[in-house]
């Protein structure tokens, strides 16, 4: 019986053109974002690859020099593309994907590629996420907005009861349709992104780049389904398909268009972060203070002021090493502070899932796709440690190659046995588990959501006879 | 009877229509309710930026007075420097940052009104003689997922939330008399349907325009003391024309819609429908076409580029980086004698590695700026095909937090750094020690208000497009069936 | 005959070889049919025969496929908004402004009428003359009876005092006493010399008050015959055996 209910309304759906017109244009978005995202995700990682490498060769065949100067010449590391990242690029667009690791400083990433783009890049990107998570529920209303509306309107509602179908079953019948009707819209464009993915993913990662995607077709599902059980719900509350429709036109904007940016407003305020300038002023004074600290503990109270002339060129090296170390815990203090806050505001996003299903799949998919926050505050901290390592082996070298007559520091020159002591960086992205647990607040969210849709659909269902 | 006549009758009884009936409460509630979230977050938010403005500038005058103070006292024997690397004689160690100051761009009057790139794009920087890739480089820190949600600011309302507004009040504009009835008894008086529509139109879009732009223009003036001035005044009238042709627009589409004749439902679902593409799609559309017909630079090659340069120079002045620093022997070598200093040769072989970056990174940095003025033409050129680019960009630009504000600001700013190096490269490398009359010379920063906002265009655009739809949409009528 | 009755020979009322097509349904097949001022012209039929389009076209809401519809001698294609200053027009449903009351209903219906804005006082007897109840007339239409929404209608067209009356179905749904007062009203409009084409199936009234009957079927006229020259059996036969004819 319910395959029959679910028949007659996908035959409906299809008839009245609903299905093909709303279908045919989300699908061809779809695979048009799916198109642009793939082709930039291919060059983007063969360049950087390529200039990964080219660095790295650079470093190695750099002629002697003072190994400070060459901790001052850097390495530049770049950022892998995570393979879901053509469908999903998260938070790609706002923070940049290159490090320059130098010496003496923390380096953020610089080159935000926001940045090189007009005030037009604001208004969001072309990804298949958007259009999944923004248009997707919309696709959903339009299929299904008049599903118990019209039955009631036509009088056939009455007729399905006085023949005593249970409600429950009408229910499943309508809810099997309209799942359907998606899921015959969105598997050809899983298949489509499956090959994409393959194809533009190095034949290793292959494996783990299918989990993920699966992993993120489940979460989509989800999230539609959460629209399904929240459209039968309205349209069997309604009083006609006018109402329906405006209730869940509202209810789409509200949660789609205006809810993201009012609870990101409201998180900042409850979690707030500091700006760059009263970043900056804090951690430099900080920093000030635990180097005059270091340096009086090593070199005696009288050392003076680091790298003043009280201490001898000969012990440079290892004021470096000091230097160096005092300052490695400040910076791992402030940074950590910043991002802590970062990941408050978005945690108490997501918790808002439950109201706002959007702001828990767009956290959801970005962290399966690994285009997220998290992944990428891992990659600065890994690439930190690549630095802290090259200024580490260098300040050693420094010590023990001191200049012992005391005025010859700078004179010394490390060669290519020195730089190849210093490894390649090599970052290993989180694998699909770990993202898949990271990413385990958000689907707890979403399935709550879930039930709550449901619960309220039964609950119309039920009311339907009166 | 006059037409005029006619139109007032119409218009005053829907006037009376409206305010019956619940949709305009709803609407016109709802509409003071975001305008108050969104202006309150602008305000402030503007007002955190100003004073931090404030701050800087005084830190940089205190900073200021305080290197005069040092510089005067070391001339008079009185302080010795402990610190080598913060000689206040040393123009190395002055230019590279004792004497800096910063670089400021101030909040324009009328910022509150929209965030465009100021939460992203830095307000300020510091200026030393290091190279413009090593500080220039560096944006805002804001959180990325709230940079990727956007802000809750009126640009925000205006224009994604505005045309819904339109659509509430007008989608069953000529519908609605169709489907209660009242259209047949209308047209058997010697009325013209043109003059219907038109004063129907008129009430709505007096009503709902009218407050969206009174609101935020009265709280503005009364807020923000800058916002006062003729200059100020003149863009925030402009800010009211560039919302109130927004809205024009949207209600010539329902018109429009509305002639097509058919029900209140259908003419419901086109206007969602075009909102979604005008609005939700098209912007996205845009910004990729526009990125790949004049794509950025690849930063990477920029990364690349930079180390290659940098390894260049680092050969270049080799000798020099292998210079000791005398300090640490002769501590009296800090002291000038005559107006003169030997600065370290280290320093100077990074003053010199620095220039030598901005010199021949120039261009290449150059294209970044040419690339991405490309873009903007482009979409000021093509933007009016949707008219949401035109009005969010139009608004973003009048409230001083435009990309071309920023593109200005840059500009200003490396010309700036361009004065600063100059002013400090012959006593750097001829080691003339800063005397006390200098740090009064300094060049200091000076930002030049230019006015980017082409809102006379954009205005333009959107009218045009209002008017050509309202024109069909009065054709149409013509046709139109009363049955 | 009374003496304000319009000696020229043009009628009020005029429909020329009129023919209207929806597709390939014809809807009307070169109908003519004429009405003098201080005439009551009724128009019989089923559903379906006609007589709504023609309303229509007089109307201007629709335009010929051939012929002319004319209002005091002007074509109603070429001068629309003048030929609707000289017809007032009741539909069957009277369908008014429901969150506003029937005086204001009335006063804006009025002002587009006649380019006039009555007092408050004109409007009342205007109603009352309607015969709708004083006490109702600042109560919401949405709260009216078909038949008060319909001497709403009848106050505008009262107010209009055109030369031209059209009526769709006017008697049907109102209670008998009401349906009374309103055939006196159209007696008083015809003395005054308007010229008035109502449809009906009422063959009664329209025996009773019609001075010419047309019978319309499958969008024909098939009779046009003057209302005393037959007795009411003679009309109900007649009628019946057009109803009753091949099409």
């Amino acid at each position: 019986m319910i395959v029959r209910i679910a028949r007659r309304d996908l035959l409906e759906l299809f008839r009245d053109g609903r299905f093909i017109g709303a279908g045919a244009v989300v699908l061809m978005l779809l695979i048009t974002a799916l198109a642009v995202g793939w082709q930039r995700q291919v060059e983007s990682r063969t360049e950087r690859v390529v200039a990964q490498k080219l660095d790295y060769d650079d470093w190695l065949a750099q002629p002697e020099r003072h190994p400070h100067d060459a901790a001052h010449r850097g390495l530049h590391v770049f950022k892998p593309e995570m393979p879901l990242s053509m469908i999903d690029p998260g938070i790609t667009p706002y923070v940049g994907s290159t490090h320059w690791l130098q010496a003496h400083r923390q380096s953020e990433v610089k080159f935000r590629p926001a940045q090189d783009a007009t005030g037009l890049q604001r208004f969001g990107s072309f990804s298949a996420a958007w259009i999944l998570q923004v248009l997707g529920p919309l696709l959903v209303i339009v299929l299904g907005f008049n599903a118990f509306t019209a039955e009631r309107e036509q009088g056939t509602l009455r007729q399905l009861i006085s023949l005593g179908v249970p409600l429950r079953r009408l229910m499943a019948g309508k809810a099997l349709a309209l799942g359907t009707a998606l899921w015959t819209l969105l598997i050809p464009f899983g298949i489509v992104a499956l090959i994409a993915v393959i194809h533009g993913t190095p034949p290793d990662q292959r494996s783990d780049a299918g989990l993920r995607l699966l992993l993120l077709a489940l979460g989509y599902a989800l999230y539609l389904g959460i629209f399904v059980g929240l459209v039968l719900a309205v349209s069997a509350f309604a009083r006609s398909s006018r109402v329906a429709l405006t209730v869940l036109l509202g209810l789409w904007i509200g949660i789609a268009i205006l809810a993201p940016r009012a609870v990101a407003d409201a998180s900042r305020s409850w979690f707030p972060s500091e700006s760059r300038r009263d970043f900056n002023a804090r951690l430099d004074a900080d920093l000030g203070e635990r180097y005059q600290r270091a340096w009086n503990s090593y070199f005696g109270d009288n050392a003076g002021t680091p790298f003043g002339y009280k201490v001898p060129l000969s012990q440079w090296g290892k004021a470096l090493q000091i230097h160096d170390q005092a300052g490695y815990e400040t910076m791992d203090r402030h940074f950590a502070a910043l991002w802590n806050a970062y990941a408050r505001q978005q945690i108490a996003q997501e918790w808002f899932g439950a109201l706002v299903p959007t702001l828990a799949i767009r956290a959801y998919s970005m962290r399966i796709a690994g285009t997220d926050f998290d992944q990428h505050r891992a990659f600065s901290v890994a690439a930190e440690h690549h630095r802290r390592r090259m200024q580490d082996l260098i300040s050693q070298d420094l010590v023990t190659h001191a200049d012992h007559r005391g005025e010859q520091h700078f004179s010394y020159r490390a060669g290519s046995d020195f730089w190849r002591q210093i490894p390649p960086f090599e970052f290993h992205p989180a694998d699909a588990n770990q993202s898949l647990s990271d990413a385990s607040r958000s689907a707890a969210v979403l399935v709550i959501a879930l039930i709550c849709a449901w619960t309220l659909a039964l609950f119309g269902t039920s009311r339907l006879s009166r | 009877m006059s037409t005029r006549m006619q139109f007032k009758r119409i218009a005053a009884f829907e006037l009376r229509v409206l305010i019956a009936e619940r949709t305009l409460w709803l609407t016109l509630g709802l509409l003071v309710l975001l305008i108050a979230y969104a202006l309150n977050n602008g305000i402030v938010q503007t007002a955190q930026r100003d004073v931090s403005t404030v701050e800087t500038a005084k830190q940089d005058q205190t900073s200021r007075e305080r290197l005069a103070d040092r510089v005067r006292r070391m001339m008079a024997g009185e302080y010795v420097p402990d610190d080598p690397f913060a000689n206040p004689v040393d123009p190395s160690a002055v230019g590279g940052g004792m004497g800096a100051g910063h670089a400021i761009l101030p909040s324009s009057p009328l910022a509150p009104l929209a965030f465009g790139q100021s939460d992203m794009q830095p307000n300020e920087y510091r200026v030393t003689t290091d190279s413009r890739v090593k500080f220039m480089q560096d944006a805002e820190i804001e959180n990325p997922w709230n940079l990727l949600n956007g802000r809750f600011d009126l640009a925000f309302v205006m224009t994604w939330l505005l045309p819904l507004l339109v659509f509430a009040l007008s989608y069953n504009l000529l519908s609605a008399e169709r489907e209660q009835g009242t259209l047949r008894l209308l047209l058997s008086q010697p009325l013209n349907l043109r003059t219907l529509l038109l004063a129907k139109l008129s009430v709505r879009a007096v009503l709902l325009l009218g407050s969206a732009v009174l609101l935020p223009v009265l709280v503005i003036s009364l807020v923000r003391l800058e916002a006062r001035a003729p200059a100020a005044l003149l863009d925030l009238l402009l800010w009211a024309a560039l919302v109130v042709a927004y809205g024009c627009f949207w209600f010539a589409l329902s018109a429009w819609v509305n002639t097509l004749a058919r029900s209140s439902a259908f003419n419901a679902l086109v206007l969602i429908g075009s909102w979604v593409l005008l609005v939700l799609v098209m912007p996205l559309l845009i910004n990729l076409l526009v990125g790949l017909r004049h794509p950025a630079p690849s930063r990477i090659e920029l990364a690349t580029q930079t180390r290659i340069v940098t390894t260049e120079n680092l050969e270049r002045l080799q000798d020099r980086f292998g210079t000791e620093y005398m300090h640490v022997n002769r501590p009296d070598v800090l002291i000038p004698k005559d107006g003169k200093l030997e600065v370290p040769e280290r320093l100077r072989a990074f003053f010199l590695h620095d220039q030598a970056l901005d010199a021949e990174l120039d261009t290449m940095l150059d294209r970044f700026d040419v690339q991405l003025e490309r873009q903007q033409r482009l979409v000021d050129r093509w933007g009016f095909i949707s008219p949401a680019i035109t009005v969010h960009e139009g608004m973003a630009a009048l409230a001083g937090n435009g990309a071309q504000r920023y593109v200005e600001f840059q500009r200003q700013v490396k010309a700036y750094h361009e004065k600063w190096k100059a002013w400090f490269s012959p006593r750097i490398l001829e080691g003339r020690a800063i005397a006390p009359n200098d740090v009064a010379q300094l060049p200091r920063w000076q930002w030049h208000e230019v006015s980017t906002a082409a809102t006379g265009l954009r205005l333009l655009q959107l009218a045009s497009i209002a008017g050509l739809l309202l024109t069909l949409s009065l054709r149409r009528l013509r046709r139109f069936p009363t049955i | 005959m009374n003496s304000s009755v319009n000696i020229s020979s043009t009628p009020m009322l005029e429909a020329v070889a009129v023919t209207r097509e929806f597709g390939a349904n014809r809807a009307l097949d070169s109908v003519s049919l004429a009405v003098q001022p201080g005439e009551i012209y009724c128009l019989l039929g089923a559903n379906g025969a006609g007589k709504t389009t023609l309303i229509n076209l007089f109307l201007g809401f629709l335009e010929p496929t051939s012929g002319e519809v004319r209002i005091n001698g002007r074509d109603v294609t070429q001068d629309g908004l003048a030929t609707k200053r000289d017809v007032a027009y009741i539909p069957e449903q009277v369908m008014l402004y429901g969150v506003m009351s029937g005086i204001e209903n009335l006063q804006y219906f009025a002002a587009l009428a006649t380019g006039e804005d009555l007092s408050r006082t004109a409007l009342l007897a205007l109603l009352s003359r309607a015969g709708l109840d004083e006490s109702a007339a600042d109560r919401r239409v949405g709260t009216y009876s078909k038949g008060m929404r319909q001497k709403v209608g009848i106050a505008i067209a009262l107010a209009k005092n055109a030369r031209a009356l059209l009526l769709d179905e006017p008697t049907s749904g109102l209670d008998p006493k009401a349906a009374n007062e309103f055939s006196q009203l159209l007696s008083q409009a015809r003395e005054a010399g308007v010229a008035i084409l109502t449809t009906t199936h009422d063959l009664f009234h329209a025996k009773q008050t019609g001075n010419r009957i047309g019978i319309m079927r499958a969008g024909r006229l098939v009779e046009s015959l003057t209302a005393r020259d037959l007795s009411h059996q003679d009309l109900e036969a007649l009628y019946l055996r057009h109803m009753a004819a091949q099409p």
